[in-house]
């Protein structure tokens, strides 16, 4: 199963370059509030920042907003990412493309802003990075590229055949010994002439049935969205056709695709695969969604530290989060009077 | 029991034990519904970052959502009986109605402990 907790990966990618900065960094944190949620460009900025401005909040900041601007990841990065994951023992090299190139861009603008050893943080960002889309690819794809690969490898195995009796087929054979039975050969021998043929091609045409291509190519022009008399007929004609259960099997059938009974093997993440698509970075970078509040104080403080706990909340979808930060924002605006009072909003 | 629905009166029958079961499910399905405000408002409560006053306003608040919604009303009940007391939670069932289905070998995997 998989955990939306990559700000750990990201906190220690930052910690491997700049390992004795990392408390004084944390301390900065605290102290100055990043106020800058401004749409700049982000890349002179970060390419011009120096050591003691970086801090944590702002690199993931920036590194929201960048994936943000742009458009998504492309479905041809994702494919060449697992045909990669096939080849991956030869082509190293050519892995830079599987990630999405606005990933990369951000990648070493960030690693040309750290302070040491600027192409080692930068290819190692992008190996985390790497690790990670191929680990979701695998996830996602599941195990069929290895089975692929494993049953390509296996010969096929051919056992001889016996070697068939050498009287004629319609003698008629009794037993010798008084048995009372014969040996039983079993229906193989009636298949021998149909196995002998060296594969199912081979042979004659009989021109019996028509090709496939004109019945395919016929086929898609004629999609139209179904209308309600035709969802209506639908209904009828399986309301005819369902029997009630004979045995426990069919009953176990029914129930499963009513949607009572679990589908076996049991899928963790069953109700929610549209969530796997949605990208991990939005889920943990949140703080764009808290651009309605006010920039200081304890609503600002309370929201991060919500910010922070959703974060880190792997079974909740993203929109669910999104609602959680909408109710508040309605809240405080209603509780506005409130607030004043205490001279907090 | 009979229920009025577009002017039809129809009878409605359920299939719950007894009254207490029936209540015990509108509870939970109560909860179900407030759990996110629930969870929200607590959270503004139990907290040591924001105003007093705000959170003494969300006290007030929370108090006013109707009693079956908060999930401590719960009980679990045996699914079969509706027995609120020896209940195993991992099967749902009440003691006897487990002993009952195990010696007549409907639970899968349990089997009469000897050692």
């Amino acid at each position: 199963q998989r955990s939306f907790s990559t700000s750990k990966a990201i906190s220690k990618e930052s910690e491997e370059s700049s390992a004795p900065k990392t408390g004084e960094k944390e301390a900065k944190v605290k102290e100055k509030k990043p106020g800058k949620s401004g749409k700049e460009n982000l890349l002179d900025l970060l390419s011009a920042m120096k050591v003691d401005v970086t801090t944590k909040k702002k690199f993931q900041a920036s590194k929201s907003q960048k994936s943000k601007e742009q458009p998504r990841v492309h479905p041809e990065s994702m494919e060449s990412a697992t045909s990669m994951f096939q080849k991956a023992t030869t082509e190293q090299q050519t892995q830079k493309e599987s990630l999405s190139p606005e990933l990369v861009a951000a990648a070493s603008a960030v690693a040309s802003s750290m302070p040491f050893k600027k192409s080692q943080t930068e290819s190692e960002l992008l190996q985390q990075l790497r690790k990670h889309e191929s680990d979701t690819e695998v996830h996602r794809k599941g195990e069929t590229n290895n089975i692929g690969n494993i049953i390509a490898d296996m010969k096929v195995g051919k056992r001889p055949n016996a070697r068939s009796p050498n009287r004629p087929a319609n003698q008629i054979r009794f037993d010798d010994d008084g048995r009372g039975y014969t040996h039983d050969r079993g229906v193989v021998n009636e298949f021998d002439a149909v196995r002998r043929r060296k594969s199912l091609f081979t042979g004659k045409r009989l021109n019996i049935f028509p090709s496939m291509t004109d019945t395919t190519e016929t086929e898609p022009k004629e999609v139209s969205v179904p209308s309600l008399w035709d969802i209506e007929l639908a209904g009828q004609i399986a309301a005819v056709i369902k029997h009630l259960p004979r045995n426990g099997f069919e009953e176990m059938i029914q129930w499963t695709k009513d949607g009572k009974l679990w589908q076996y093997p049991i899928n963790n993440e069953a109700g929610l695969e549209e969530e796997s698509d949605v990208p991990f970075h939005e889920h943990v970078f949140l703080d764009s969604h808290l651009e309605d509040f006010p920039k200081q104080g304890p609503v600002c403080h309370f929201m991060e530290l919500v910010i922070n706990g959703l974060s880190k909340n792997p079974y909740l979808t993203v929109k669910q989060k999104i609602e959680h930060i909408e109710w508040f924002r309605g809240y405080f605006q209603q509780k506005e009077d409130v607030l004043k009072e205490s001279e907090v909003y | 029991a009979l229920r009025c629905t577009t002017g039809n009166v129809e009878q409605v029958r359920g299939y719950y034990v007894n009254w207490r079961m029936l209540r015990d499910v509108k509870r939970r399905q109560m909860a179900f519904e407030y759990a996110n405000d629930r969870l929200r408002i607590n959270a503004i409560r139990k907290n040591t970052i924001l105003p007093k006053e705000l959170q003494e306003v969300a006290d007030k608040e929370i108090a006013a959502f109707p009693r079956d919604s908060c999930p401590v009303r719960i009980r679990n009940r045996c699914v079969m009986t509706s027995r609120p007391r020896g209940v195993k939670r991992r099967w749902r069932l009440s003691r006897i109605v487990f002993r009952h289905l195990a010696d007549h070998n409907q639970m899968s995997g349990i089997q009469r402990a000897m050692w």
